[in-house]
């Protein structure tokens, strides 16, 4: 009896696999699960019906066809363009990148703050003094990970199934399911990324950033392999290019899930020996407990924003600048299968005119002006945090007034900005310089300062919101973000109100450097911004600050 | 006679519906060592926050060294420090670089004192804020608050997370400010804490003060506690006016009495008593008195009968 009572003992002193972590971390998940897998399932319908709409007649779409089958600029933005003379063609060329993009963001995101950021808030410490081991609650936080992935794929796969049966985009429900399937393998491949980057990093942001730049690097080798430089090999380094190997839609292919599975399950396995091989809250490459004091930048509230920032505006600095000098690289080479083609014409719909290497760049520097928006917001977020997380009120104790603290932030966010947009312009113009000087540095440097307008725009609509309401900073900075890169991307083709259009303010920047910047489009975008952020200043001065 | 180091006036907060600080009217002078009491959620860290500017006050006003709290916020910050409860630092900073930077913001730190305060408190200032633990954290922004030497020293639960031997040197602290005529507001849970620093006090619940004086002052609103020993069994004192709170231990009954003790000599006279002891009440009972009002903690303790 004895005996039997110490095995049962033993027993429930180890730990036990009863997926209470697993559940939790997916009830964290799911909801993001099934908002992005709702977006991803509209991305799907509004793009076929909004071609199938745009490009009625068979014609049509083999002028569309002619212009993109074979070229290469395209191509190496946006992967290679398969059967688009047909509506199941085009609408997976013409979305699988950027689904396929904003899925690994956000399988970092969610990998990286539930696992990572819960050690940092403390939130491990709880979990782990249950009856779990690090290495069962990882591996149980992946699993809940794959549950909210499968919860996207659901929500994508019914979506489409259902668009799918209209006549005019005509998909079987296999086919729908296996793009679906393609759409958010992304997202698995990244959260285990996250995973790894977690136990590799000391900190949430340290993780989040090791993880971005893989995603970066996965999409930089995929744009090599498609340039037509004879390295297409490359494409089965990439997982992004694993995911475009698919080719869902037109020529399905399952053999890519096996790089795809065993990526996700290698990383996945190696991240849960890490996490079993290492301290709650310490890392693999270990951050230094203890550093010799530098008080250069300690000296008030402005410059301790520079030194908290400065890993942020080094690593959007680096992305821009390497951006800039793959879109100048691959600009030349594009351009040349411009002249002649029908492709003119569709960007003459996206305002560009002219052919060559200009209109290449005016049409691919929509891809500065997201990350040059994206950064904006990502200094919104970062004042945001430090209200949040209690910071604030430390140096709001101190003789400091608000306004003097905001009008500083906002100050190096603003210069920030201006800063990427020269960057990036100077990178493309040293691209270009690689092969030609079809492009002068004057007008790229203007396209540069081009892409600053819409963020800048961004930025005030979020800074004021920060000002009024500062608990929905984030859902109205990247909402409008998102709606105008969705307006945008759907209204390039043209199928949409002019009205509803002109409510993306990616629209309203002019198509350079093909064509000058519209000088009074940038400026009204950059005075409402900056009228925005400072009603926002004055209003965050006479709020009470809030916490969590 | 110069300004009072902390005036409020009606001060009053409401979250919504929610009042969080109602009618707050307080004065504090320069050089009192002050104790801010109540349980969770009974506006203290609210009250804090609204005397700090963080926060807009619904009504009333407040003043520090006369200076308007909202209209005057550099200046009072000038004259103030502040130790919060749940204290917010950067983590890539270590604790070296936390208190240049906090003393470079304020402008006014006794850089002698501070390193004297960082060995008294046993700090570690070369470690990254990332990897400390809770208690050295609470060293670094209590150093901090410290170190400038201000007028005025708001503590919000100073010794959150500090052993005793550390919480013993603190209370040394607050003792040699006392000296040197700094004022100090504390908002504690710690009873003992409060007791053993503060000259006057004042308890808070639901955001309404109840209570405000010196400890001996609250002692003579409050019953005096009296343990009685009997030959025999104790006899039932439920009849006599002013007793409160009664049990039995054995020979021995313990009780609250509010009022005169004659009644209670000459009814004690009847019986064979061994031995009498009695006492003042100390801060936790007066405390728990107060709030026995609308939650009644005695209930369960019965009446000797």
């Amino acid at each position: 009896m004895l005996q039997a009572e110490t095995v049962r003992s033993a027993k429930s002193d180890r730990s036990v696999w009863d997926f209470v972590i697993a559940r939790h971390m997916f009830r964290r998940s799911i909801s993001s699960g099934l908002l992005w897998g709702t977006v991803f399932g509209v991305f799907v319908a509004s793009s076929a019906f909004s071609y199938a709409s745009v490009y009625g007649t068979q014609a049509d779409k083999n002028k569309l066809a002619a212009a993109f089958g074979a070229n290469v600029s395209t191509s190496a933005l946006f992967g290679p363009g398969l059967k688009i003379n047909t509506v199941t063609g085009y609408t997976a060329f013409h979305i699988w990148l950027t689904i396929a993009i904003i899925g690994g963001v956000w399988g970092i995101s969610t990998s990286t703050k539930l696992l990572r950021g819960g050690e940092d808030s403390g939130a491990w410490e709880l979990l782990l003094a249950g009856r779990t081991t690090r290495r069962n609650a990882t591996a149980e936080s992946l699993l809940g990970f794959t549950g909210a992935v499968f919860a996207a794929w659901l929500v994508t796969a019914a979506i489409t199934v259902g668009s799918g049966r209209a006549p005019q985009f005509h998909v079987s429900a296999g086919s729908a399911l296996f793009f679906a399937l393609t759409l958010v393998s992304t997202a698995l491949m990244f959260m285990a990324v996250g995973a790894l980057t977690s136990q590799i990093g000391a900190s949430r942001r340290q993780a989040a950033t090791y993880a971005g730049w893989i995603l970066g690097a996965s999409y930089a080798i995929r744009m090599v392999a498609d340039s037509g430089t004879g390295l297409h090999w490359l494409i089965w380094v990439s997982p992004l290019g694993w995911v475009e190997e698919f080719k869902p839609l037109t020529y399905p292919d399952f053999l890519p899930l096996v790089p795809v599975l065993c990526f996700t399950v290698a990383v996945g396995g190696i991240s849960v020996v890490l996490a079993a091989r290492r301290d709650l809250g310490g890392a693999i490459l270990g951050d230094r407990s203890h550093a010799m004091a530098h008080f250069a930048l300690l000296e008030s509230t402005f410059r301790l924003a520079i030194r908290t920032l400065r890993p942020v505006l080094v690593t959007w600095g680096s992305a821009v600048t390497l951006t800039g000098l793959l879109l100048g690289y691959v600009a030349y080479t594009a351009g040349q299968t411009l002249s002649n083609s029908s492709l003119n014409g569709i960007y003459a719909k996206l305002g560009a005119s002219g052919a060559g290497v200009k209109v290449f760049l005016g049409v691919s520097f929509i891809v500065l002006a997201v990350m040059v928006a994206f950064a904006a917001l990502g200094q919104v977020a970062a004042i945001r945090l430090e209200e949040a997380e209690g910071r604030l009120e430390q140096l709001l104790s101190q003789p400091v007034t608000r306004t003097r603290w905001l009008a500083g932030r906002l100050g190096i966010a603003v210069a920030d900005l201006f800063a990427l947009g020269i960057l990036g312009g100077t990178a493309a113009w040293v691209g270009v310089a690689f092969e030609s000087n079809a492009v002068s540095f004057a007008s790229l440097f203007a396209a540069g300062l081009n892409v600053v307008a819409p963020a800048l725009c961004i930025f005030g609509a979020a800074i004021l919101t920060y000002g009024v309401l500062p608990r929905a900073t984030a859902v109205v900075g990247y909402g409008l973000f998102a709606w105008s890169l969705l307006v945008e991307f759907i209204g390039g083709i043209g199928a949409m109100n002019k009205w509803l259009f002109d409510t993306s303010l990616f629209h309203h920047m002019a198509v350079s450097p093909t064509v000058p910047p519209n000088v009074t489009s940038d400026l009204s975008m950059m005075a409402i911004g900056l009228i925005a952020a400072t009603i926002g200043c004055v209003a965050f001065s006479r709020r009470d600050i809030q916490g969590r | 006679m110069g300004d009072p180091a902390i005036l409020t006036a009606g001060l009053s907060k409401s979250y919504g519906p929610v009042r969080a600080l109602s009618d707050l009217s307080l004065e504090i002078q320069p050089g009192e060592v002050f104790g801010f009491l109540g349980p969770n959620g009974a506006g203290k860290t609210t009250t804090i926050r609204l005397l700090l500017g963080l926060i807009r006050p619904t009504a009333g006003r407040a003043a520090i060294f006369g200076l308007d709290c909202h209209r005057q916020v550099v200046a009072v910050h000038a004259r103030v420090s502040y130790l919060p409860g749940d204290a917010g630092l950067w983590p890539s900073l270590t604790g070296e670089e936390t208190l240049h930077l906090l003393g470079k913001v304020h402008g006014r730190v006794d850089l002698v004192y501070r390193d004297q305060l960082v060995k008294r408190f046993n700090l570690d200032v070369s470690q990254k804020v990332r990897t400390y633990s809770k208690g050295n954290r609470q060293k670094v922004v209590l150093v901090a608050s410290l170190m400038s030497r201000p007028d005025l020293m708001i503590l919000d639960e100073p010794t959150n997370g500090l052993d005793p031997i550390m919480e013993h040197e603190f209370r040394g602290c607050i003792q040699e400010a006392k000296e040197r005529g700094q004022t100090v507001f504390l908002s504690s849970h710690i009873l003992s804490e409060v007791e053993a620093l503060c000259d006057r006090m004042g308890i808070l619940r639901e955001g309404h003060l109840i209570e405000i004086g010196t400890l001996s002052q609250m002692r003579h609103l409050s019953a005096l506690t009296i343990e009685v020993t009997f030959e025999d069994e104790p006899p039932d004192l439920s009849g006599l006016s002013g007793v409160s709170l009664s049990r039995v231990e054995g020979h021995k009954l313990i009780f609250h009495l509010s009022g005169s003790v004659k009644e209670l000599l000459e009814l004690l006279g009847r019986y064979n008593v061994t031995g009498i002891i009695s006492r003042e009440p100390s801060l936790e009972e007066l405390f728990l008195s107060l709030y026995g009002e609308s939650e009644p903690v005695g209930e369960d303790e019965g009446v000797a009968s």
